[in-house]
């Protein structure tokens, strides 16, 4: 039953996509999934610089909800490349979450890094830090499947200390993104993202 | 005679429609390709071709102005480089 609801919440997600910003008057909707922490959310782009939602954290067996404002501090639009940085910003009830986030992409190279940060009175500090390499090994068109192998370290403080590592495979195509994975030590990964 | 005239008229309307090329900094995936043919589809452009190896956006259809092509190229979050009309 677990399995199922679960899967059906992906289908529910297939609606939107995932990047802090994204396009004015855009919506991003997002699902990643891991054993022990899945974060989801629903944002709407007001600007391309500004976008605000709603976000839903699981640590373990703690669910964290928040409000969400996020920013696109600075993009750089190179002729083969893209780079980004984004602040996160989110308020709950007596919790509170912030953090920034930096990529740059090619076609064919992926990377990023991630640090967030969720504090308050009635929780114990959680701290995400998650960094991605990835490679797409051929250049596909925007009407194509596109894949990438791609490899992610993460640490959550108070969830899981040690770096958790996980090969996946991403797959794009159009405004839908999907990824799954498995880390070396055998747990799951699944997520979801769309653009609209 | 007036079919005649509107005829006429529709198929030179049709071999004068816009035909406009941009160059577009940034763009390097699928998900920056559909942000931009949403923003051009909303603008009423009839037919838009994101060619992500040439890094160019085709439009056809509705002509719009330089300015008005930078700025939905700049909402969508890239960069407007050179814009070229047949």
């Amino acid at each position: 039953m677990k399995a199922l609801l679960t899967f059906v919440f992906m289908i529910v997600s297939l609606k939107a996509f995932s990047h802090p910003v994204i396009y004015k008057d855009g919506w991003a909707i997002n699902s990643s999934n891991m054993a022990k922490y899945s974060n989801n959310y629903v944002l709407y782009s007001f600007t391309n610089r500004f976008a605000v939602g709603v976000e839903h954290d699981r640590f373990d067996k703690v669910d964290v909800g928040l409000l969400k404002f996020n920013s696109l501090v600075a993009r750089h639009n190179g002729d083969d490349s893209q780079a980004n940085l984004y602040f996160h910003g989110g308020v709950g009830k007596e919790i509170y979450n912030y953090g920034a986030e930096a990529d740059w992409e090619t076609r064919v190279l992926y990377t990023s890094i991630k640090h967030l940060r969720f504090e308050g009175p009635r929780y114990q500090d959680y701290y995400v830090t998650q960094g991605r390499v990835g490679l797409s090994p051929v250049k596909t068109g925007f009407d194509k499947l596109q894949i990438w192998f791609m490899v992610q370290g993460m640490v959550i403080h108070n969830v899981e200390d040690t770096v958790m590592i996980t090969p996946m495979l991403r797959f794009f195509y159009h405004n839908v993104l999907w990824e799954v994975g498995s880390s070396t030590r055998g747990d799951w990964m699944l997520n979801l993202m769309v653009h609209y | 005679m007036k079919m005649l005239i509107l005829m006429t008229v529709f198929f030179a309307l049709s071999a004068f429609a816009a035909e406009t090329t941009v160059n577009v900094k940034g763009m390097v995936c699928s998900m920056c390709a559909q942000g931009l043919e949403k923003k051009f589809s909303e603008a009423g452009v009839d037919k838009i071709h994101v060619d992500l190896d040439k890094k160019l956006v085709h439009l056809e259809g509705k002509d719009l102005s330089d300015e008005e092509i930078r700025k939905i190229i700049t909402w969508a979050g890239y960069e407007a480089g050179d814009i070229s009309r047949k």
